[in-house]
């Protein structure tokens, strides 16, 4: 079980669910879709290197990568629908646990546009 | 084969004429990083001696061209900031959070060196007397000099290389001998800012070197961060050699916790002030003083969530704490928690013999939980510079404060409290130059200076902030009368 433990953690399974995802969209003709999956991407790097603050890093506890599993060998719409919903689950998951407010905010802006 | 890391003199990498090579180890897996030179002498003249050239040109060259040169160097930072991290971790063993927390510490340092063009400007009175003007300037002074821990080997020789060349100074680094490799990748990336050559200078070694800075007539000051023990043979060295010094040294830093805390939210924070970085650092708590009812929750809830955290090789993101520095390191640690049992205190949480799975020759010492420590025992006034944390109990809030202040050190120390009294009671009375509120790990930002008292500091001007601009600036009053 992949435990998701740590700020580093958290942001870089972040990223690798819109790297995942961007590879899905490109692979289904859904450039738009792969398009934003990627400004997410960066977006979440530059939030990983931005905004790791040394004197409040604290262990994270709760949450397992394996939860959050997707399934990205169905590009029907409703395949697509089912992994928006995991990557939304996610953020909501995931940013109350993040105790600097500006990466908070950057996941929950996330997970509102998987909800969409 | 494995490398050698090199000096970088006057513009260029230059192989050191030593004799006596140290080697580098991942702490972790223990595989052979470098080998890093005990430089002699003769390459800290050769350092100096092309600082000391390069002083007049830099120093005439525009201040907004020098803090120019800060972006560009800002750029290259966070372009590579996920390599420089990971160079981070594999020489020190620290975890991937951290050295990212590393990284960033030291890019707020370059961004508070771009500021010098602000910081330099000085104040002047018109007719001070009859048609008489007073101004002051600030100059640069000449050629500085770094002599910087293992423990941060990025972030601390940035707390001061920034600053002291964009004031217009030369610099010469001295990193850790334990820890070169960030420092080299800092200097690949210095090479390619294309600064005039010799205003930065990078000597890899240990004592024949620092010796050598400290006493050579053409450095005008030298900044130290390390052990007390050493901070006051740097201050008193180079006090003698007429130079201007700033040694922080060493740290017991403790943690009053009041039973208005919120004890789960606290220990969240203890944790990571107490564990991070394995506790090597000189602002890791130390001793947390449980108040009258605080003690035996906070000793509850930290024997739960020390014994629970995930200890590993650091390039793994879920790992929550890493490797000590070295094997001779752990030794040290484990004595000491030997020690502090032999003394009476109760090991709740036993951190020695501590092994992981694949790495199991690493510099290992786990997270260590100590409680019932004695005032006047090793454990409660000793530094131990490792992943230990002692618990003592106070009865009262003026006998917690009592104990902080009787400790010879006097870097940090935080209060834990939703009672403003009390946080105000104890900025106001504890003896430390960094005070957290319900702040584990109080670190001053770059635009603050890093306090430090007591044993913690030998020096007038502290590193960072304010501080940095006066250390590194000489002050002319110019008066002058035209007729």
């Amino acid at each position: 079980m992949a435990s998701l433990n740590t700020f580093g953690a958290i942001l870089s399974h972040a990223v690798e669910i819109e790297s995942r995802l961007s590879a899905y969209f490109t692979d289904i003709g859904e450039a738009e879709k792969a398009k934003a999956a990627d400004k997410r991407r960066k977006k979440l790097e530059r939030v990983r290197r931005e905004n790791v603050v040394e004197i409040t890093l604290e262990p994270i506890e709760g949450l397992s990568a394996d939860d959050y599993a997707l399934d990205l060998n169905d590009g029907s719409a409703a395949g697509q629908a089912a992994a928006a919903q995991v990557a939304a689950r996610f953020y909501a998951d995931v940013a109350p646990k993040i105790n600097v407010r500006a990466a908070q905010r950057a996941l929950e802006r996330c997970g509102k546009e998987h909800a969409r | 084969m494995t490398k050698t890391i090199k000096n970088y003199l006057d513009g260029e990498w230059v192989a050191s004429s030593a004799s006596d090579f140290m080697p580098v180890h991942d702490p972790a897996t223990c595989e052979l990083l470098a080998n890093c030179p005990d430089s002699t002498p003769a390459d800290v003249d050769a350092a100096v001696s092309a600082a000391k050239a390069a002083f007049d040109e830099w120093r005439s060259t525009p201040v907004l061209v020098r803090a120019q040169y800060m972006h560009h160097f800002k750029v290259m930072v966070e372009d590579n900031f996920e390599k420089v991290s990971r160079i981070v971790v594999r020489e020190h063993g620290k975890t991937m959070d951290e050295a990212r927390g590393e990284v960033r510490r030291a890019i707020e340092s370059i961004d508070f060196a771009m500021s010098v063009p602000v910081l330099m400007r000085s104040d002047g009175l018109e007719d001070i007397s009859s048609g008489i003007d007073e101004t002051t300037v600030r100059q640069p002074a000449g050629v500085f000099a770094a002599i910087t821990p293992f423990n941060f080997p990025l972030m601390v020789p940035l707390w001061f290389l920034p600053t002291a060349i964009t004031c217009g100074n030369t610099f010469i680094l001295k990193p850790s001998p334990q820890t070169p490799l960030s420092t080299e990748y800092l200097f690949e990336m210095l090479d390619e800012l294309d600064l005039p050559e010799g205003v930065v200078n990078l000597v890899n070694g240990g004592v024949p070197s620092a010796t050598a800075l400290m006493e050579h007539p053409d450095v005008t000051g030298v900044s130290f961060v390390g052990s007390s023990a050493v901070a006051k043979i740097i201050y008193e060295t180079c006090t003698r050699n007429g130079k201007r010094v700033q040694a922080q040294g060493g740290a017991k830093n403790y943690i009053a916790v009041m039973p208005d805390a919120n004890i789960e939210a606290s220990v969240s924070n203890i944790l990571g002030a107490a564990y991070g970085c394995a506790g090597q650092r000189c602002l890791a708590a130390a001793v947390a003083v449980g108040v009258g009812d605080a003690y035996d929750q906070l000793k509850d809830e930290l024997a739960k969530r020390v014994a629970a955290l995930k200890v590993g090789y650091g390039l793994d993101e879920t790992t929550q704490m890493g490797t000590v520095i070295s094997d001779a390191a752990a030794e040290r640690i484990e004595s000491m928690i030997g020690q502090s049992e032999g003394e009476g205190a109760e090991v709740v949480v036993d951190g020695r013999n501590f092994s992981v799975d694949g790495y199991e020759q690493g510099s290992w010492v786990g997270p260590t939980l100590i409680a019932d420590v004695q005032p006047n025992t090793t454990m409660a006034n000793e530094e131990v510079f490792g992943p230990v944390l002692a618990l003592m109990k106070a009865d009262t809030f003026e006998e917690a404060v009592n104990i902080v202040n009787q400790s010879r050190y006097g870097n940090a120390a935080s209060i834990f409290t939703n009672n403003g009294k009390y946080a105000r009671e104890f900025k106001y009375s504890v003896n430390a130059g960094n005070i957290g509120v319900n702040i584990g790990v109080a670190a001053p930002s770059a635009s603050f200076p890093f306090g430090g008292q007591k044993d913690s500091f030998f020096g007038d001007l502290h590193g960072q902030g304010m501080d940095s601009i006066e250390f590194y600036t000489e002050r002319k009053i110019v008066i002058e009368r035209w007729v």
